[in-house]
Order: structure tokens, then sequence, then C-alpha cells
């Protein structure tokens, strides 16, 4: 649970000074004030950076609290569907366009469903994918005249 | 992959004529044809590319069918990417910034890796002012930039790089000003430009004519130059550049080209058929509502053309403090 | 008044009828989709209106712009799922709202707001069209950094009890605006290398992570639990207390969104959160705003439909697009032969008027259309969760690819899902960071566009009658809450909105 607690402020403060050394590396502009693209996101990421160590001390203070969403997030099987989402997902931009929306959606959304749906309601899951599938296929690229792959 | 077919009400009737027809015999096209607009609905490319669709179907120059598909995207850098990789049935809309797109360095893509068909239309740029400025001629506004360049202030959008931005860039380079000294606003927004000449934001604006040419009909602005060779019908009150003594001839140009490494047969095939295209009435009256005028050249024609553009192009990047 | 009579007969014409009614009903449904917006659903039928009558062209795109309006909300309310940034403020109370039982209510009460907030902008469409026009011109570089600055202040004031927490979420959406290439310069900026990144990250793949796919990952929290207890959908029309606590809001809010609207740029996203702040701080019960309160419901639902039939006022009297969905449009009539712009009520004004009647029906249509699909929509309440999660993740997905056309962007949707999760589980509100990330990339050109127009000086952010009047509402937008807090008692934490 700390990890997470304490992950977030750490995070955020070395997001910003990633940002903020980025800023000390961007191209000078060769119109006008070179400087120019620089302020606003240096200026920002300096913001980041104060509140963020503020953040990080309060959080420092309240290590001990409980959060119970936390907890839960990290209970059960949680933190399996959440795994598995991403994964999917991730799996899921990897084929999408070789083997086309259809095939990588029915295999995509299957798999989700039989997962947190599971495997039990097997029926449901496959008629929801097949009439799911097809119908946004239908509807984006048919009506909507969106091209997908 | 699956293609999908972007269904034109149009395109219904004609699908019917062209099932019969394509039986006849091995010559190009075999197969629907598909016009590549790199980017969303509703700009400019889609529109040349669906200007294009609706005047091939309805003269029946084609006989297959033809679809728009729309790959919107770095600027066409995707949309053209996915024509590169296609046969010869796939065409694409172009415009300069293929040529600038390369040379700003944002696509390794430059117009030799494509056939060049045709240049079809092009628009005219144009520099206006506040209707109640003291500024009357493109003169008078150059010589106050080379007095002071911090003290006028440009519009331009959405970005630098663009036609808008680099003709105002040649005019200012043949009047002897450092382009690089120019104070440009640059705003992202579609119609921002306009918005700010009219409300007095900016001192001075360079954007294609149709943006401003309805407002300065109405007495709202004033328009002081165009990039055209000679002067237009409805505006001839308003002089070229090159009249004023500024050699600049700017066409804001768009095109279609096709993968590389079409056949003689299939180029042929297309100047043939682009060439009726512009004849037709449809075409004129397309070409009228949108305020474009006609540039047709041919393929070879074409080939040529971008050759030229390329090394004014790169001039011209350079010169604007853009280049890389 | 004849033109009037005489467009209000054309625009009851039954084939306008019809394209009204089939606008509307396009739009509600694409309005509801994540990712799509009016922008897609006019853009696609473009190709229809090819073979129209101009004016009933104009008419079905205006349908389909005000009926995504009322239809982006109807997600917000059931699954605090936004579909765009205007219809994020929806959220706030109307998915409190939808928890409590109340969806049905709260949809009707949505509904019934959008319609009076069309319907006043209507009406100031015809008495102001002229005069708002040439007030909107008077809106430079720095007014419109004034205007972003005051609704960021306004924002982060909700954030009263975990103020760290909404700073570090505006700063982060600032920071991440200004990914893509600068505007002004041509210089790249944080692209980290990534092509795809050149134009800047999407807001609204930030929006459909967050609150899409990282509402869904949240909800796993509680999968196995929800199912025991039946969700009530409660009653489909709202009470008189409802309707007494709403009707000033929505009253108010309409002229506000109106005249947002008018500005080229603003648009729904600034006017919905601008009308919630205020009357959460005009409110004798601002505790109960972000609980479920009607009137933090009705008020930003009347302001960002109003807004969106006033920016057809600089695309019809300037020819100026004040949105992407109103670029399209411009797009469309070009091609249809007809340029909006100051020639347009002169050269055609039989068009315009049967444009302004069309409002009026449409409005009317669409509030038929909306109040009978309630009965309809919150059926999806009914839907086990189990298969209702995966189908929204699926649906954020295809949104997404509709945005850019790559599946780059499906990386960055499930990094902002995950990272959305995180902040809801660490209890950071997320208004500031969304809206921050809309208006960041803006904020800095404005601000730099106007030091470069006063060269340098910073007097130009107090030059003129509306940048004072900016400034004044954005200290009172920051201190306000304190004064009042002074006044009564501290009463333990403030609300919060999400």
């Amino acid at each position: 649970m700390k990890i997470i607690k304490m992950g977030m402020p750490v995070f955020l403060v070395v997001l910003s000074i990633v940002f903020l050394l980025g800023t000390y590396n961007l191209p000078k502009a060769k119109l006008g004030n070179p400087d120019a693209p620089l302020y606003f996101p240096m200026g920002v990421s300096v913001l980041l950076l104060v509140f963020s160590v503020i953040y990080l001390f309060q959080e420092l203070r309240r290590a001990h609290e409980d959060n119970e969403q936390i907890r839960e997030m990290l209970s059960g099987r949680t933190p399996l569907l959440i795994g598995a989402t991403i994964a999917l997902g991730i799996g899921y931009a990897l084929i999408f366009e070789t083997v086309g929306f259809l095939f990588s959606t029915i295999l995509f959304l299957g798999a989700l469903l039989f997962i947190v749906n599971g495997r039990r309601k097997w029926i449901t899951n496959i008629i929801v994918t097949i009439t799911f599938s097809f119908v946004s296929w239908y509807a984006f690229s048919e009506l909507l005249g969106v091209s997908l792959p | 992959m699956k293609k999908i077919w972007l269904l034109a009400a149009s395109a219904l009737a004609l699908a019917a004529c062209s099932e019969e027809a394509s039986g006849e015999g091995e010559t190009f096209p075999t197969e629907p044809i598909e016009i590549v607009a790199p980017a969303s609905p509703g700009g400019g490319w889609d529109l040349t590319a669906r200007s294009l669709q609706k005047v091939l179907e309805d003269n029946e120059l084609v006989e297959e069918d033809i679809t728009v598909t729309n790959k919107p995207g770095g600027g066409g850098e995707v949309g053209w990417q996915y024509l590169s990789e296609q046969d010869a049935h796939t065409l694409a809309v172009n415009s300069s910034l293929l040529i600038t797109n390369n040379l700003l360095g944002t696509s390794e893509l430059t117009y030799e890796d494509f056939t060049p068909l045709a240049t079809l239309a092009t628009e005219w740029q144009s520099v206006a002012v506040p209707a109640d400025s003291e500024i009357d001629d493109v003169e008078e506004l150059m010589q106050k930039i080379k007095d002071d360049p911090s003290a006028v202030k440009i519009g331009v959008g959405p970005a630098l790089g663009n036609d808008d931005h680099l003709s105002f860039v040649q005019a200012a380079r043949e009047f002897g000003v450092d382009p690089k000294k120019l104070n440009f606003l640059v705003y992202e927004g579609g119609g921002d430009v306009l918005t700010a000449l009219l409300g007095g934001h900016v001192d001075a604006v360079t954007t294609s004519l149709s943006e401003v040419k309805d407002q300065h009909l109405a007495g709202d602005v004033k328009i002081i130059a165009i990039s055209s060779p000679e002067r237009l019908p409805d505006i001839e009150d308003v002089p070229t550049y090159v009249e004023q003594g500024i050699p600049v001839e700017f066409p804001h140009w768009r095109g279609v080209m096709g993968p590389p490494d079409m056949t003689e047969e299939e180029i042929a095939y297309w100047d043939e058929k682009i060439g009726a295209l512009v004849e037709t009435e449809q075409w004129a009256k397309l070409l009228e509502n949108n305020d474009w005028d006609s540039f047709y050249k041919d393929s070879a024609e074409t080939a040529e053309f971008f050759a030229e553009q390329t090394e004014l192009y790169e001039g011209l990047v350079e010169d604007s403090g853009l280049g890389q | 008044m004849d033109a009037f009579l005489e467009g209000l007969l054309t625009s009851l014409q039954p084939i306008n009828i019809f394209w009204i009614i089939v606008g509307g009903f396009l739009g509600t449904i694409v309005g509801m989709l994540p990712g799509l917006g009016p922008a897609t659903a006019v853009a696609v039928l473009i190709p229809v209106t090819f073979g129209m009558d101009a004016t009933s062209a104009l008419i079905l795109m205006a349908a389909i712009y005000y009926g995504a309006m009322y239809g982006g909300s109807r997600s917000s309310i059931l699954l605090n799922t936004p579909g765009d940034g205007s219809a994020i403020a929806a959220t706030f109370d109307g998915y409190p709202m939808a928890q409590r039982g109340l969806a049905g209510q709260a949809m009707a009460l949505s509904a019934v707001a959008s319609f009076i907030g069309g319907i006043i902008a209507t009406i100031g469409f015809i008495a102001l069209a002229a005069p708002l026009s040439s007030f909107a011109l008077k809106f430079g570089p720095a007014e419109y950094f004034l205007l972003m600055l005051l609704t960021l202040s306004a924002i982060i004031s909700l954030s009263v009890g975990r103020m760290v927490k909404g700073l570090i979420a505006m700063s982060l959406g600032l920071l991440l605006s200004t990914i893509g290439i600068d505007t002004q310069t041509g210089v790249y900026r944080f692209t980290f290398g990534i092509p795809h990144l050149s134009e800047g990250l999407d807001f609204l793949i930030v929006i459909i992570g967050i609150y899409a796919v990282g509402e869904v990952l949240f909800n796993y929290l509680n999968i196995d639990e929800e199912k025991k207890e039946k969700k009530k959908v409660g009653k489909i029309w709202f009470t008189k207390d409802q309707w007494k606590r709403s009707k000033w809001p929505i009253l108010r809010s309409g002229p506000l969104g109106f005249i947002i609207g008018v500005l080229p740029g603003a648009g729904g996203s600034i006017a919905s959160m601008l009308s919630y702040t205020t009357e959460k701080q005009i409110s004798r019960k601002p505790d109960e705003f972000g609980k479920g309160a009607p009137e933090g419901l009705a008020a930003p639902e009347s302001a960002n439909n109003a807004a969106s039939v006033g920016a057809l006022i600089p695309l019809l009297t300037m020819g100026i697009p004040g949105s992407g969905t109103t670029a399209v449009m411009l797009g469309a009539l070009i091609m249809l032969g007809i340029r909006p712009g100051p020639l347009l009520f002169e050269n055609d004004p039989g068009m315009v008027w049967t444009l302004i009647n069309s409002m009026f029906i449409g409005n009317i249509a669409l509030i038929i259309i909306n109040i009978l699909l309630v009965g309809l929509l919150v059926k999806i309440l009914d839907t086990p969760a189990k298969v209702l999660y995966p189908i929204i993740v699926m649906l954020a997905f295809i949104g997404t690819y509709t945005l850019g056309y790559s599946t780059i962007d499906f990386f960055f949707l499930l990094i902002f899902g995950y990272f959305g999760l995180l902040l809801k589980i660490l209890d950071f509100p997320i208004a500031p960071l969304i809206l921050a990330i809309i208006v960041g990339g803006d904020m800095e050109q404005n601000f730099r566009m106007s030091l470069a127009a006063s060269n340098g000086g910073f007097g130009i952010f107090f030059g003129s009658t509306i940048a004072v009047v900016l400034v004044v509402l954005t200290v009172l937008s920051l201190f306000y809450p304190l004064i009042i807090k002074s006044f009564k008692k501290l009463r333990g934490a403030g609300p919060a909105a999400d």
C-alpha cells in the first residue's frame, strides 16, 4: 500500500524534474526570442515540482493512514482484472492493424468478457462478443464512414 | 485486411452500371478506385477528393466505383504513407505540404516517392489590412516593416511553414526585408486570423483569398495584394504583387498523385480522364463555388512543376528561419 | 418579420422536418459514444448533403450539432464517461444523481435544461447576432488568455479541501498541453522522437482514457459486490423540488453559455464549466454540489447547448468557424456553393431565417426524442456490470482510433486509463487536469501573442474593459470561497467535484 501512496508523489516529483530538464534541452527558436518556447513549460514544471514536493511531505506525514480503496485495489481479483485489461489492451494495439478490426476486436472483447464475466457464462460472452463486434464494425465503417483496418 | 468502402449516396446508382462493364477486358482499371483525402472530412483536401469523385462519376468518365477515404494525421503524412504502399487503383490528393513537410523535417516522404498525375486547381494568396488602416498598398506595408519589423503585427495560421506564411516570406524577401525579423502572430484556429484582423488585433494578415474575399466586398477589410499573375474578376480593384513592383506569383495549388512505380499505361489513363474532367462544366462550377482557379497540368508538366516548387520552397523555408 | 414567417414555413416543410428529426436522432446517438462528437457526425454526412438542397443540408447539419449536445451528457450521467469536453460538467452532479437511483430524473432534467438553453440562445441569436459578433471581435489574445485563466481558476476553486492535489492536476494538464509543435515558433517540444506527437496529445484521448477506461478500472474494485444490490432507476420525470432548484440556474446559464459560445474558440467546455462554478458559488447549498445537486446538472446542460447555438453566430455573420464542428459545416456549405460571411444575410436571408426557425423546431424535436429515449437508456443500467465494462472499454478503443487512425494512441489510452485509476483512488480532482489540457495550449499561445503585441508590456492584460472585468472575476473566483468560508464558520471538509 505504501508503494502506491508514496509512489504517486515520487512519480510526480520525478516527472516534473524530467520535464524541467527537458526544457533546458529544447531547441532554440530561430524566430523572435530564441527562448520563447521555453518559458511556459519551464514555469509549469516548476509549479508541478513545488506542489508535488508539498504533496510528498503531506503524504509522508500520513504514511500510516489506511486507504481503503488502495486495499481494495490490491485485494481479491481486482489486480488480476486491472492487469488483464491493460495486457489485453496492449495486445489489441499490437494486432489491430495487422489482423484487421473484426478479428482483433472479437479476440479482445471475447477474452475480456471471459475474464471479467467469468467462464461459466460463456454463452452470454460469445453472443455479446459476436454481436457487438459486428454491430460496431457495421456502425463505424458503414454508417459513419470511418476507415477501419 | 478488409477494404471498407464509403458509400456515397450518388455512388449507389452507378454501382449497377459498373458491374456490367467490368468484365470487358484486362485494361486498367480492373478494380474500384480509391481516392485518399489525407485529412478529416470538411477540409480542403477532402473537398478536392470528393469533387474529383463526384465529377468523375457524374460524367461517367470512369466506369469503376470510386470511393473517398479519409486518412488524417501528420499534415498528410498518414494518408500519403498509406498511398505509397498501394497499387495503381489508389490515388491521393496533395498540395505544397507534400514538398514542405520534408523541408520542415516532419516527413521523410518527398514528391519523388510518388507518381505525379495532375495539378488541378489553385487558390491565390492575399494580404489584407483592417478597413480603416492607413496602409493602402503592399509597398507601404513593406516599407513600414522595413523601418521597424517589430511594430507591424502580421497574423497567420494555423501553422508556420504553410503557404500563407511562406508567400509573405517570399514577398518580404523580394522587398529586401529579412524574413526572420517579421513579427508573426500565429493563430491556431481556422478563422482566428480573420477574427484578429476584423477586431484590429493585428496590422495585416496573410491568408488565402477566399478567407477574406467576402469581407473585402462588404468593406470590412481591405485586401492590398493578391499573388495571382493578373487581377481577378469580382475583385478587380485589388492589384497583384507584380503590379506593385514585388515579383511574386504564388499559387496555393492542389493536385492528385498515385503510388510509386505506375506504368505508362496507367499514367496515360489518368492523363486522359483528368484531362476530360477539367473540361466539364460541373468541374468549372465546383471551382467557382470553392473560389478556386483552374490550374491544370498533366502528369509530365506536374513532375516538372514539383521540381521547380521544391527548389523555391527550399529557399523560402531556409529564409523564414524554419530550416532544419 | 416577413422573412421570419417565410423561414418558419420553409422549415416546416415535411422534408425539412424529416431532416431535423434524422439529424437530431443521429446527433444524440453519436454524442453518446466516446470520442465521436458532432464534428465527426457532420463530416460523415458531407457526401449525403452533396445531393441536397442547401437549406436542407444546413438544417440537417445544425440538427446533428445540437443533437450531439443533448446526447453528450447521457453517458456522463449514466456511466460517468463523458464523450467530449463539453459533457464533462454533466458528470459532476449527473453521475451522483444516477448513483442515488435518480438516473431517469437526471436525464429528463438535463434534456429540459438543454431545451431551455437552446431556446434562450435561439432567441438571443435573433435579437443579438449583429451586436454580439462585434463584441466577439473585441476579444484579442489578452482577453482570451484571461478568459481561460478565469475558467481554470474557477475550476481550481472547486478543489477546496484538497487544493494541493487540484493544483498538481492543473499543472500536469498544462505541462501535457505543451507537447507538440510550438505554434509561434515551429519548435518541437517533448515529442520524444515520436512523430505522432508532433501535433500534440489529443485531449479527447486523455478524456476517454481517464473517464472511460479509468472509470472501468476503478469500478473493478467493487465489481463482485455490486451484483446483489439492484440499482434503482427511479422515476422518469423530475420532481417539483428539483425543478424549483434548477429553474433559475437554467435561466442564468443559458445566456452565459450563449455569450461564451459566440466567442470563436471558447466553446462548450468553458461555457459549461463556468456556469457550473458560478452556480456553485452563488448557491445557498454549495455543499450539495458534486453530490447530486439537480441545479449542478441543469446549469451546465443549459449552458453548453446555448453555447452550441452561439457558435453559429460567428460562422453565419462573419464566416468564422468557432469550433471544430462549425469548421466542418463551413467546408460543407462551401461545397454547396454557399459562403457564410458578411454577405450571407444580404444575399440569402431566406436561408438564414429558415435555419433559425429550424433551431426552434429542432429543439422541440430533440426534447421529445430525448425524453422518449430516457426509458430506453436507463436500461443500460440494468445490463450486468461485468458485461457492460468490457463493452465500454472496447468502445473507448474504437473511439480513440477514429481520432487519429493510429494504434499508438491505444497506448496513450491505456496509460491515461491506468493513471486515471490512480488519480481516482488517491482522491485527485480530475476536472482541473482535463480542462488544463483543453485550454493549456491556447492559453500559452494567447499569452505570448499578447506580449508580442504589446512588445513585452504586461499592461495589455488591463488594457480594455473586458480584460479588467475578467481579471476581477478571476480574483473573485479564487477568493470568493474563502470569503464565504470566513462568513460561515468552517464546516468540515469542503465539497468535491471531479
